[in-house]
């Protein structure tokens, strides 16, 4: 079931379009990443699904509906470019934006409360926000974007900023929040946590998504038929035979260590086959591609073939 | 509705909490007190006392009088060692006898350390004028020196009445008071106005604007700080007034005395509009001088009804300039940036400041009439004649023309507002505002 959608959303800008015929799907209880260089969308996309912006075309719909102010209580924001009030102390600045999301004062206080235990940072109450480091102001921001358990949240580069240590607690806390039941989008940049928390991605790149779907299943698709193989007693000079290519080869000790590329025609088992004639074969591994060599691969063919559609527009 | 009021909550208690909110609430009823007090306090209390030695060469200056704060006392010999010594005189006054001519005009006075006060001197000047014209008088011209004093304090004083009330117009005293409110609600309107702008470039600037809109529409936010700063304000007047009414009261009852003769010549002057005859007043009035008439003006003055219409003007161009005010911290991130649109925003209300003498001249003319309507100027100009006194559908019309404008400035500073908090690192031009006015949605 699908939490929100948003079909053929379109936004202009006095001069250049943001988003061109963009439709995401964000599934119940799933983490779905929303990537793409500076400057794709992302963000506008972001905001019209926080109603902070309207679509000039499309629409969205939450839980079914068409996205309406109500919803708003159900989504927690956390943006890329976040702050606080700095004169503000800590407590009495986390009930006014837990209000503001429509929590009563009592709901909002118990919660706070809760959590701070939580992250063990109830000293902070009474401290002014501009007492506290860059790290310690994200950790309240967290506690206020999802403390009023909303069912959909949206997460603007939340790791930027946090330490390796808090970067993880925060990783373990959207984890937590999913197994809890809510859906989840990950906007980022960076593409190794998008392998370890997504379940689901969309590829923005100038105003269009370029690519969609479930993390593993857009690996297959990427692959390459590349195998890490470590084996022993290699005969020097092997052939290995057609449609099979060594890629690098190693030899670290008594240990030779090879990368192969084999055709499409052929299946690993085939690999393994002529391997195990020429070597004593001690791990075989397919390489899949990382996310990050596949989205730097989808976005330049993108960029390449919007280039040449270009000059051929003009020829 | 309910999230507007947070903001107002939240606007109102981070102001009225800090240090420099009761700092100025203290300071300007002391400022008011003080200004008040001033006269009162010059005409009752004596200054310091000066000793003035003088030594006279010419023999036509006998008569020199000592009062509470100069001191004469006749020298037979000019010795300036004598001067500055604790035990003897502060000041010499030295009046040789002259070299040529016959009348001794010049007088030389001598200090070691500190020098005469301006009282002091005009004192002496005075009673040293005083001798020799007596003096001339009597020789030369042979006149009786009673004559000559009563000439001397005959003075026109001139009584102007408003014939449907009967009241003197005291338009001096309303002139001050005029003066004092338009520069205090042109004062209060910058004020708060920026508080609003600085209120917005901070969530701009603090990027808590993005973390706010996803939970309010941006024109909750902008209206809710329009409205917690204007809060501030009215508190901060309502204290004001209390403040310096509890201690002018209390400097009144100290004062009982000014304040009864100025009083007593209050009921003459009804007498007088009532037919008494100038015979039963001339036994009736009080001596007055001028402190006791500004006083009289003070008491004369509608103070309700006055501080009712600043209160009113306040709001309205608060709200007014505050919305634009709004807005351009919503388009700028920097003090630098901003005054290409604060600029023009001042000029209005400050080309009023700059006309306020002209205005003082005549308040009910037409170029007070037409500044009293035009919003951009209206509050400061209309606080200027209000004093005076100005008909009820002036200020009616005045106040709905206000009220008219505030609803499009509302409007216009919503429209920039709500693209401007989330627009970073671009510098605005007015080309570009005007898009976003035409921009529908």
């Amino acid at each position: 079931m699908e939490l929100l959608v948003a079909e053929h959303v379109e936004k202009n800008y006095s001069g250049y379009r943001a988003l061109d015929d963009i439709s995401i799907a964000a599934s119940e209880g799933r983490i779905l990443g929303l990537l793409g260089p500076n400057g794709a969308g992302k963000t506008t996309l972001i905001r019209i699904i926080n109603l902070i912006t309207a679509p000039d075309q499309g629409q969205v719909f939450f839980a079914g509906e068409p996205l309406k102010t109500k919803h708003i209580a159900q989504i927690g924001y956390l943006p890329e470019e976040r702050g606080l009030y700095k004169k503000m102390k800590v407590g009495e600045q986390a009930m006014y934006l837990a209000r503001l999301k429509g929590l009563s004062k009592t709901d909002a206080e118990r919660r706070l409360r809760q959590w701070f235990e939580r992250f063990e940072i109830m000293g902070w109450w009474n401290k002014k926000v501009e007492e506290l480091s860059k790290g310690m102001q994200q950790k309240v921001q967290f506690i206020v974007t999802v403390l009023h358990e909303p069912r959909l949240l949206i997460f603007d580069e939340p790791f930027s900023g946090f330490d390796p240590i808090n970067a993880n607690l925060l990783k373990e806390e959207i984890l937590r929040l999913k197994e809890k039941g809510a859906t989840v989008i990950f906007s980022t940049h960076n593409m190794a946590s998008v392998e370890e928390i997504c379940d689901d991605i969309v590829l923005i790149n100038k105003s269009h998504a370029v690519l969609s779907g479930e993390v593993g299943e857009i690996k297959q698709r990427y692959r390459k038929n590349i195998y890490d193989v470590r084996c022993r007693n290699l005969a020097p000079e092997t052939a290995f035979g057609n449609g099979i290519q060594v890629i690098s080869q190693q030899t670290k000790g008594d240990i030779d260590y090879l990368q192969f590329r084999i055709d499409n025609t052929l299946s690993p088992n085939d690999l393994l086959r002529s391997l195990v004639d020429r070597a004593d074969v001690m791990s075989f591994q397919e390489v899949l591609p990382s996310m990050n060599e596949i989205f730097i691969e989808t976005v330049t063919e993108n960029n390449m073939a919007q280039a040449t559609e270009r000059k051929g527009g003009t020829q | 509705m309910n999230k507007i009021l947070l903001v107002i909550q939240r606007e109102y208690l981070t102001r009225v909490r800090k240090k420099s909110f009761w700092i100025l609430t203290l300071i300007v009823p002391i400022l008011i007190v003080t200004i008040y007090a001033i006269p009162i306090y010059l005409a009752t209390n004596s200054l310091e006392e000066t000793h003035v030695g003088v030594v006279d060469e010419t023999g036509l200056y006998t008569d020199f009088c000592s009062n509470d704060n100069v001191i004469y006392h006749y020298m037979n010999s000019f010795d300036t060692a004598l001067v500055g010594r604790s035990d003897t005189v502060d000041v010499m006054l030295y009046i040789p006898r002259p070299l040529s001519g016959t009348v001794p005009t010049e007088t030389f006075v001598y200090y070691s350390k500190d020098a005469p006060s301006p009282s002091v001197k005009s004192d002496m000047d005075k009673q040293c004028q005083d001798m020799l014209r007596n003096n001339i008088l009597l020789d030369v011209y042979h006149i009786d020196r009673n004559d000559y004093e009563q000439l001397k304090n005959t003075s026109v004083k001139m009584h102007v009445q408003d014939l449907n009330t009967g009241q003197s117009d005291f338009s001096e005293m309303k002139m001050i008071i005029g003066l004092v409110l338009s520069i205090l609600i042109y004062m209060a309107i910058f004020m708060f106005g920026s508080q609003v702008m600085r209120g917005v470039m901070e969530e701009k600037t603090n990027r808590i604007v993005e973390v706010l809109v996803s939970s309010l529409k941006p024109f909750q936010l902008m209206m809710g700080k329009v409205v917690g700063v204007a809060l501030v304000g009215l508190t901060q007047f309502t204290l004001w007034i209390v403040l310096s009414g509890v201690i002018l009261t209390g400097f009144t009852m100290a004062n009982a005395d000014t304040f009864d003769r100025a009083r007593q010549q209050e009921q003459v002057e009804m007498l007088k509009s009532q037919g008494v005859s100038v015979e039963q007043l001339a036994q009736q009035m009080p001596d007055t001088d001028m402190q006791t008439e500004m006083v009289q003006g003070l008491l004369h003055i509608n103070f309700g009804a006055i501080i009712v219409a600043f209160l009113i003007f306040f709001v309205l161009g608060y709200l007014l300039y505050s919305t634009l005010f709004a807005a351009v911290g919503s388009i700028t991130e920097t003090d630098t940036d901003n005054s290409q649109f604060t600029l023009p925003l001042s000029l209005p209300l400050l080309l009023v400041i700059i006309m306020i003498p002209s205005l003082a001249e005549a308040p009910n003319g037409s170029l007070a009439m037409w500044l009293s309507m035009i919003p951009f100027t209206s509050p400061v100009a209309m606080m200027l004649r209000v004093p005076y006194g100005v008909p009820i559908w002036e200020l009616a019309l005045s106040i709905a023309i206000l009220m008219a404008t505030i609803l499009l400035s509302v409007w216009v500073a919503a429209k920039i507002y709500r693209t401007g908090i989330l627009l970073y690192g671009k510098k605005i031009t007015y080309k570009e505002l005007w898009k976003w006015l035409k921009f529908k949605g």
